[in-house]
């Protein structure tokens, strides 16, 4: 497996010492196998000055290796807090519990030293808001290259080299290296940030909503470019997005996340073709989808109502204030998770999710619930 | 580039002029006779008249402005009522003992208050670290420098012995420019220096601080952090962001800094550039006073280009139109 093989920038200017050094770089980088992650009742609660909010509670999931996993949700559901937490930058006096094993080493309440060892090397970050994540005064490339530089000893030559790689597999000419960050356009800034989490072809990629800021024709084509490096390095990924539709195109398997608990997952094809939990199906509704040939084209129906409040988390099922299929039994007791094959859901209805689906596809189903509300 | 910097640059010299136009007359319509001085000493009068002419203060005070920007224009500041010698005689060594306290002094001051500002702004919020250095810088902001001055003279000088508290050398030592490297000179210098530290620095300190406070939570730090390189680096981000509003206040500072100067070279009797221009301006020797005013004018005008230039160093965002 040559990761970096597609990529030819033009210009090339190192000498051929320095492409020696990138050779054996490359080929100590391409060696990294794609990691496995296991979480395990992952609960994390941020301190506030109204007492812990527990943005995160119970979050198990699994990343077999080489596989993509898409996490959605609302904004708001904690996907953000799981992400930072894997790679320790939760705000501190952030109380995080539970287990994350990534190839069998445990990656939370690591030191700030033993983190330093495991970022980047086996665990890269695709940030949100790529339009503020490039520090303005340094030049981009330089950026890359402390990247590699704090991991691997290679001159600045040979980091700069991998750098222009890296731009070459995210499609940016390698000149524009020298640029600072406020001349590029958001998409390229996105970009860079892609091509920064890729530097040391790290096992594991975290992706947090990669392409949310962008307009819809730059994110469709950002969203194919990580697919199509997805399928190139096999890496392991987790995806963000509150998008349905990018799970679909994307993930093999999909984590659907409401108020800091795992409400469904499962095989992305199953979670979307039969979801278990009424509120994946309202995502479905919410989003617009492919056109099915020979189905009607469906309307948008947006799901009433907000995440509640997780200073005082509801006793029951935490989805209960908005769902169309609600009981007093909802309200009073948290539904358990049943599992269904490799698909499991929160919700105490889970043999009935047929007719619920059924239901949901209806609009007034919610908007019946939106006037009642 | 260069057009901006010609054009800063004729700015600078109009500023200059304004300022030296101003000085002019405003000495000028002082009800004050410079022979006074002399004449204490049993001037004829006579004597007086040839002093005045010599002087240029005789004709009309136009016909003098025009003389004395002509003179300007070819280096020429006249000479000392006082010191019957060229201005630029007796103002060149002082010049030399002020910079002597002032560049090490600022220097120091600002990057030992960045060094500082950093560590305390990068610190736990709300933790010892961060309240005493913020308390600290504070408090000797608010103090007057003067008394900065008399403290350490108090506490180093006349209380420890530690060092001397008055001029620049013992009666004895080498004069002219082999001063300088004597151990002598140095043991003058410490507490003037110290005190143009310690009055430059605080305010260094506060404004790294709050620098690096604000850009610790920026994104692009939580993505440096993600990277895996060290915390000290993580800082180095942060603080070198943090530098361009400190360049900013740096350099128009100095203006303000440098009447500090002044004060401190009165407390410890440095003689320096500060301390001849309060003098002369109490004696009336217009010529010094005039080219001291100058050269502060021109310095002041030079440290705002270059904070400008340094500023575009630092900044790529920033264009030079
Ligand atoms: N530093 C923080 N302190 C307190 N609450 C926070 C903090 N960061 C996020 N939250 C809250 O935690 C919840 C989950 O946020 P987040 O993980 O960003 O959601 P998502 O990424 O799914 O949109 C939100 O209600 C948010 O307001
Ligand atoms: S448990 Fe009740 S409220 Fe919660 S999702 Fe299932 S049906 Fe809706
Ligand atoms: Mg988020």
């Amino acid at each position: 497996m040559t990761s970096t093989s597609l990529a030819t920038p033009e210009n090339r200017t190192a000498s051929p010492a320095t492409m020696q050094a990138l050779a054996t770089l490359n080929d100590r980088l391409a060696a990294k196998p794609a990691a496995h992650l296991r979480v395990e009742k992952l609960s994390i609660a941020y301190s506030t000055a109204r007492g812990p909010f527990h943005a995160v509670d119970d979050v198990s999931f699994e990343v077999k290796p080489g596989t993509n996993l898409g996490l959605v949700g609302e904004s708001g559901c904690g996907k953000s807090t799981v992400i930072k937490a894997l790679i320790g930058l939760q705000p501190e006096g952030t109380k995080v519990s539970g287990q994350a094993l990534l190839d069998g080493q445990e990656i939370l309440g690591l030191s700030e030293r033993a983190l330093q060892d495991v970022r980047w090397t086996k665990i890269s970050l695709i940030t949100q808001s790529a339009m503020n994540s490039l520090d303005p005064v340094y030049c981009i490339g330089d950026q890359i290259c402390e990247a590699i530089q704090a991991h691997e000893s290679v001159s600045r030559a040979t980091a700069w080299a991998r750098a222009e790689e890296m731009f070459a597999l995210v499609g940016l000419p390698a000149s524009r290296l020298h640029d600072f960050p406020h001349q590029f356009s958001g998409g390229m800034r996105q970009r860079t940030v892609i091509a920064m989490a890729l530097a040391l072809n790290a096992g594991m990629l975290l992706a947090d909503e990669p392409t949310t800021a962008l307009d819809p024709i730059m994110q469709s084509q950002i969203m194919s470019r990580i697919r199509g490096i997805h399928e190139h390095m096999r890496r392991s990924m987790i995806l963000v997005t509150h998008d349905i539709a990018v799970v679909a195109e994307t993930c093999e398997n999909t984590v659907v996340m409401y108020a800091g608990k795992v409400a469904e997952k499962g095989p992305t094809t199953d979670v979307l073709a039969r979801p278990l939990h009424p509120y994946t199906m309202g995502l479905q509704n919410a989003f617009p989808r492919l056109p099915v040939k020979g189905q009607p084209r469906q309307a948008l129906i947006s799901i009433p109502g907000i995440v509640p409040n997780l200073l005082r988390p509801p006793p029951g099922c935490r989805f209960a204030g908005r769902c169309p299929f609600a009981t007093e039994r909802c309200h009073i007791e948290a539904p358990a998770v049943t599992a269904v094959g490799a698909q499991s859901a929160a919700c105490h209805y889970i043999d009935r999710a047929p007719e619920f689906r059924e239901a949901a596809a209806r609009p007034e189903t919610w908007r019946k619930l939106g006037a009642g509300a | 580039m260069r057009a901006y910097i010609l054009r800063r640059l004729a700015q600078s010299v109009l500023v200059i002029w304004a300022v030296t136009t101003i000085m002019f007359f405003m000495f000028r319509v002082m009800p004050a006779d410079p022979t006074a001085i002399l004449l204490e000493r049993g001037l004829s009068d006579e004597a007086r008249n040839a002093l005045l002419e010599q002087w240029g203060l005789t004709g009309s005070l136009w016909d003098q402005y025009v003389a004395y920007l002509g003179n300007l224009l070819v280096g020429d500041f006249g000479s000392s009522f006082l010191y019957r010698k060229p201005v630029w005689e007796v103002l060149t060594p002082l010049i030399i003992n002020t910079l002597w306290i002032a560049v090490p002094g600022l220097l120091l001051g600002a990057a030992l208050g960045a060094a500082i500002g950093t560590a305390v702004g990068w610190a736990r919020r709300g933790g010892k670290l961060e309240r005493t250095g913020i308390f600290l810088a504070t408090v000797i902001r608010g103090v007057p420098n003067f008394v900065i001055g008399i403290a350490l003279l108090t506490v180093f000088s006349s209380t420890l012995g530690w060092f001397p508290g008055f001029g620049m050398g013992d009666p004895g030592q080498n004069v002219g420019f082999a001063r300088y490297f004597t151990l002598d000179f140095l043991h003058h210098l410490a507490l003037p220096l110290i005190a143009v530290i310690i009055y430059f620095m605080p305010e260094n300190l506060l404004l790294m601080r709050s620098g690096v406070v604000e850009n610790r939570t920026e994104d692009y730090i939580e993505l440096v952090r993600a990277k895996g390189v060290s915390q000290g680096r993580v800082a180095w981000h942060a603080a070198r962001n943090s530098m361009l509003p400190l360049i900013t206040w740096l350099f128009p500072a100095l203006a303000e800094t440098i009447a500090g100067i002044v004060v401190i070279e009165i407390v410890f009797s440095w003689p320096g550039v500060g301390r001849e221009l309060v003098l002369a301006v109490t004696r009336q020797d217009y010529p010094v006073a005039q080219a001291a005013f100058f050269l502060l004018a021109v310095m002041i005008v030079l440290a705002n280009l270059a904070a400008d230039l340094v500023y575009g160093k630092l900044d790529p965002r920033v264009v030079y139109k």
